[in-house]
């Protein structure tokens, strides 16, 4: 397998894409944010004037919206700067221009601002100090609660050879595109018009709206290129307010965060504590509690939408006749929750697979076999009542059990090798729509999405162009519109890329060759091939040049047009077992199992990982080099999820490390060696039965670490991440 | 503020700024005065590498550096064109290793990479090259490729 040279390479090694952060426009103001000084407190005083005074700038304030804003109707629910009350530390209370960025950073500075404070609940267990009861559903602390449930729990647990209960905690983390957020933003006309670097356009576009009271159809959303998403660039964020200042001054507007603003503002994953209860009765698991308190921060009631997504994930991938889980929004001052790789599923993965190997060890029963009799096979009922599709993982366990064989022969004393499962979805979703242009040289492919780094639209996209329209790759080009002018697609997130806009891509090139075959006068689909740079159209016993068959008015356009769109699968889950709430199905299932080798310092507790497999379901690999790169990138990712990072909130709402230095991200020297194993065969979503690539491998790592530590020092760390303090602590070294 | 002329070369362009103030940063100069956006804006506080240049022909982050600091320098950057020999050396490298997703950590890493080949020579040992790089963050790639890239560069491999 030789991987092709990205198509992007030779822009990104030149230095000359553009950005968000690059964006540069004649006379363009810079913009800022005025930012809340206290968690949670009611504004007494917003005093603007010395701001307002300062030469050139101009700043929007409360009570500067109702002019600036469209009439329409508007999300009152999510105010774009404070009104009244404070909610969470740094939440915008005005937004400045001014000439440079020095300028505006002088009239933030120039703001008074008089606050009252108020009680700020900083954490989850100063909100619930005890499990919510009944009346938590009332709280206006409680953003979503799901429950779900089958089967007789209660007796089961009452009849079990023995039970087991553990509390485990997961950390706050970020995260961490290179690219701050930045976005500039102009009037043209009537056209409320941004440039964004974003993993969704249209729903910056469609979030925009909703927030400014203006229609869709007059706010134009244009991508850059994306310095990293993972998740924090998959809605809307600066784009409504860089729009107000626009229009405030009529000039062009740039709006972009400050790394310590990205760490402070960010949207992404807070704490959560899950706890675990297991009954086991002749070495099989009868029946599990599982309850989820999952900090949300300031995201609004029934907007919440991590925790009905992990009540899946806590329970999984293992045959459970009989459960009851439980899970929890939780809404703290801290800035609302946002989606960040795999939302939340590999913590979730770190409590299941550290808890069952517990089990296990607790019951003198061999920890992989014990995972591995629960493991769901093709066919099986997931406990939400949802059959299991084609499903790798089974296979990929056994290839990790054998490769962790191997290294424990071959590890030194004090080493230790674990293996961590996971599980997750390709979400197809909304959109997945897009417009072929056939010329007679070039097939274009026109959608919505920018490339984030992943591949998925550069590369995988071409791929499926390529394989499905039988023309070679330098044949095709993946172009770009604006939300004016490209067909629509929601967002580059949830591993959908492929999934989506490929399959319509097959189905588009479906309609073309159809066409060609008509126009030559057979039925079916036309073949495509290519003879001295011109593309021939063959079907029946007719052969012709695509120039040919192209009417005048297709010539001028530059060629013929063929539609297609992605229709998501039917799926279906047994709803009586959703008590509470919403749990929505999977759309196929695709596993991992990953194997590591770790050695802990017997002094200081710091775990340093030897080396790394994952042995990864992927359906069909589309493109051996960007599918390699999405596993090891995912793993890093994931190392870093387990070992370091952690945002810490103190008790008066503050981020305490808002900065790379202390925020901890793995460094070149940090990461394993990692070798990559792709499990075929078992078909997902996508074109040729792929499924997504960009989340899945980071779903096992944090657990895959836990597993291995244990192995290698006895250490059984119940909270992320597994820093030498906490791995000396469950050493008993402090 | 005060501000005086500053005087640099970059990529072998003579560039004579009139007015740039004490406390402008070269990344600020570079990028906003000169046009050249191929240098990265990541953390200015020095921890990410996206802003490494070279100031003669040595590694210098661009967001910690006061362009007085450098005045009459050799700057060079990621536009750099193919000229320099090292610098398209290690961009072919890269672009062969996949060494890149989403770009942004890119043209630090490649001036980051350049320095150091320059500073210790292609036969340096691997550990002292990739200890090297410690500075640059990529949060895509997991350095796999990065450190594929390098091992291409170093005489002998791997």
């Amino acid at each position: 397998m030789t991987a092709a040279v990205r198509p992007d390479a030779g822009v990104k090694l030149a230095g000359a894409a553009v950005f968000g952060t690059d964006l540069d426009v004649p006379g363009m103001l810079w913009a800022a944010f005025v930012p809340a000084p206290v968690a949670h407190g009611r504004i007494r005083s917003l005093d603007l004037r010395a701001a307002r005074a300062l030469p050139g700038v101009t700043v929007v304030g409360p009570e500067d919206l109702a002019h600036l804003l469209g009439p329409g109707e508007r999300d009152l629910e999510r105010p774009l700067l404070a009104q009244g009350e404070i909610i969470y530390r740094n939440q915008p209370l005005a937004v400045v221009a001014a000439p440079s960025a020095v300028e505006a950073r002088a009239a933030v500075a120039a703001v008074g601002v008089e606050v009252d404070p108020l009680a700020i609940l900083s954490d989850l267990e100063m909100v619930f100090p005890d499990w919510p009861g009944s009346e938590a559903d009332a709280s206006p602390q409680v953003a979503a609660h799901v429950r779900a449930r089958h089967g007789n729990v209660e007796a089961e647990f009452r009849g079990a050879d023995r039970v087991v209960s553990e509390t485990y905690r997961t950390s706050s983390i970020h995260q961490v595109a290179l690219e701050p957020h930045a976005c500039v933003a102009e009037i043209r006309g009537d056209v409320w018009y941004v440039r964004t670097s974003t993993q969704s356009p249209f729903g910056v576009r469609e979030d925009t709206a909703s927030l400014l009271g203006v229609p869709e159809s007059s706010i134009v959303v244009e991508g850059t290129w994306v310095g990293g998403g993972f998740g924090g660039k998959a809605s809307s964020f600066l784009e409504p307010y860089a729009l107000l200042l626009a229009r405030a001054t009529g000039r062009p507007v740039r709006l972009a965060l400050s790394y310590q603003e990205e760490f402070r503002l960010g949207r992404t994953t807070l704490p959560a504590v899950i706890r675990m209860e297991t009954a086991v009765r002749d070495g099989r698991i009868r029946a599990r509690r599982v309850r989820l308190l999952l900090d949300v921060g300031t995201s609004l009631p029934g907007r919440d939408f991590a925790t009905g997504y992990s009540i899946g994930f806590l329970l999984g991938p293992y045959r459970t006749e009989a459960f009851d889980v439980e899970g929890y929004a939780v809404r703290t001052h801290k800035p609302p929750f946002g989606p960040h790789r795999a939302p939340f599923a590999p913590q979730c993965a770190f409590a299941v697979e550290s808890h069952l190997d517990h089990v296990a060890r607790e019951l003198n029963l061999d920890p992989e076999e014990f995972r591995a009799r629960h493991l769901w096979q093709e066919g099986d009922t997931t406990p939400l009542g949802q059959e299991v599709g084609p499903f790798g993982l089974p296979m990929a366990f056994e290839r990790a059990r054998a490769t962790a064989r191997q290294w424990r022969k071959e590890a030194p004393v004090g080493h230790g090798v674990g293996i961590g499962c996971g599980f997750w979805s390709t979400s197809t979703g909304a959109g997945g729509e897009v417009r072929l242009r056939l010329g007679p040289q070039r097939l274009i492919v026109l959608q919505g999405e920018r490339e984030i780094g992943s591949g998925s639209v550069l590369v995988g996209l071409a791929a499926v162009a390529a394989r499905v329209t039988g023309l070679p790759p330098d044949r095709i080009s993946i172009e770009y519109g604006n939300t004016a002018e490209a067909p629509f697609d929601s967002g580059v997130f949830g591993s959908r890329t492929l999934g989506a806009l490929g399959r319509a891509i097959e189905e588009a090139s479906v309609a073309l060759r159809r066409t060609l075959a008509e126009r030559l006068g057979a039925r079916g689909q036309a073949e495509l091939s290519v003879e001295r740079n011109e593309i021939y159209a063959e079907a029946g016993e007719r052969r012709a040049a695509v120039t040919v068959l192209l009417s005048p008015e297709e010539l001028a356009t530059g060629g013929i047009l063929a539609e297609g769109r992605h229709v998501a699968p039917p799926r279906s889950i047994d709803e009586k077992r959703v008590v509470t709430g919403t749990f929505y199905p999977y759309t196929d299932f695709t596993g991992a199992a990953h194997v590591a080798e770790v050695v802990v310092d017997p002094a200081t507790g710091a775990v340093r990982v030897e080396r790394y497999a994952a042995f990864q379901d992927v359906g069909t690999v589309v493109d051996p080099g960007a599918a390699q790169a999405q596993v090891e990138g995912g793993v890093a990712m994931g190392l870093g999820t387990a070992l370091t990072e952690e945002a810490i909130w103190s008790d008066d709402g503050r981020l305490v490390n808002d900065g790379l230095l202390d925020y901890r991200i793995p460094t070149l020297g940090e990461i394993p060696p990692i070798t990559v194993e792709f499990i075929e065969g078992f078909a997902g979503a996508g074109p040729f039965g792929a499924k997504g690539l960009g989340e899945p491998p980071i779903v096992p790592v944090p657990a895959t670490i836990a597993i291995a530590t244990r192995a290698a020092c006895g250490a059984h760390v119940t909270e992320l991440p597994l820093s030498a303090e906490r791995v000396a602590r469950a050493l008993k070294l402090l | 503020m005060t501000s005086r002329p500053l005087r640099l070369t970059v990529n072998g362009h003579a560039e004579e700024l009139a007015d740039v103030s004490a406390p402008e940063r070269l990344l600020d100069t570079l990028r906003w005065r000169l046009q050249l956006k191929g240098t990265k804006e990541g953390c200015r506080t020095g921890d990410c590498g996206a802003c490494t240049v070279l100031v003669d022909g040595r590694t210098c982050l661009s967001c910690l550096t006061l362009s007085h600091e450098v005045d009459g320098s050799a700057v060079t950057t990621i536009e750099v064109g193919p000229d320099d020999a090292l610098v398209a050396r290690v961009r072919a490298a890269f672009e062969r290793a996949g060494a890149l997703q989403c770009g942004y950590c890119t043209p630090g890493f490649v001036m980051a990479v350049a320095g150091l080949l320059r500073e210790r020579g292609t036969s340096a040992p691997r550990e002292e090259l990739l200890e090297g790089l410690g500075g640059n963050l990529c949060r895509c790639t997991g350095y796999s490729a990065i450190v594929r890239a390098v091992d291409a560069l170093r005489t002998g491999g791997p």
